[in-house]
């Protein structure tokens, strides 16, 4: 059986260091505006990982809740966004930026949110689109 | 496109609110290293005003400066990036996510670090595109 594959990650600034086991569950983008609102982007991406193969390795990040199911978190030195877990989820969402090496990470599964996607974003009509979320 | 133009923005929590007068000088997207680390995003947009039409109507961003020409500003309380100031000239870059009407912003008209563009990433056909930035390749 082949050794279990690691990914690290951290922030911009180098404060927050973590470090993920295995191969991603889930991958998306997302087009919602919260998303949009923290990444000042006009699409966020995620890798999703079990919590149980998550490992903080320093720091701590800061926690905001935009919305009553879901806490963001974040880097208070450099304000690089890190991470967004649903409340009560085995599975964490891990925005697809902070790791080191994303460009290993599989291409998107599903777009989520298209409705708020900004016009001149090309739609990727390969990735499965919805409306909404998922 | 009025006289009266303007644009108002904030981060996600609302703590930090901001207006810019006027349209545009210009559009962009960047795939560097350090814009993809703190937005967390593939898809890193700016959108570039003169800094004196830029005016923060509420609240204090945090600065962090990764490179010796500019600082980042973002939001202590939830952490949204807001602005990519730098230190020389006169514009102030502005994370196009931050702003109410980033769905009504013009089409980009550059991009930078192409060769850092993640994989499935789409070209974004007809804009002028620098493999890093202009003079640098």
């Amino acid at each position: 059986m082949a050794a279990m594959r690691e990914h690290t990650g951290g922030c911009l600034c180098g404060a927050i260091r973590f470090r993920a086991r295995g191969e991603p569950t889930k991958t998306n983008i997302c087009y919602c505006t919260q998303c949009r609102r923290q990444t000042g982007s006009p699409m966020a991406s995620f890798v999703t990982f079990a919590v149980t193969g998550f490992e903080l390795l320093s720091g701590s990040a800061l926690s905001y809740r935009a919305s009553d199911f879901a806490t963001r978190q974040f880097c208070g030195r450099c304000g690089s966004a890190l991470f967004w877990r649903r409340d009560g989820s085995e599975e964490l969402d891990i925005f697809l930026g902070s790791l080191d090496r994303p460009e290993e990470m599989p291409m998107p599964q599903k777009q989520i949110w298209t409705r708020h996607r900004i016009a001149w974003v090309p739609a990727q009509p390969e990735i499965p689109p919805f409306k909404e979320g998922s | 496109m009025t006289a009266n133009e303007q644009h108002t923005g904030g981060c996600l929590c609302g703590a930090i609110r901001y207006r810019v007068a006027g349209p545009p000088l210009r559009v962009g997207l960047c795939h560097c290293g350090q814009c993809r680390r703190q937005t967390g995003s593939a898809l890193p947009s700016f959108v570039t005003w003169s800094r004196k039409a830029l005016e923060i109507t509420k609240g204090q961003p945090a600065g962090f400066r990764v490179s010796d020409v500019a600082t980042r500003q973002f939001c202590r309380d939830c952490g949204s990036p807001l602005f990519w100031r730098a230190d020389k000239g006169e514009d102030i870059t502005v994370l196009l996510g931050g702003l109410d009407d980033a769905e009504a912003m013009p089409k980009p008209s550059y991009e930078l670090w192409t060769e850092r563009r993640m994989h499935w990433v789409p070209e974004f056909p007809g804009i002028k595109s620098y493999r890093q930035e202009p003079g640098r390749g």
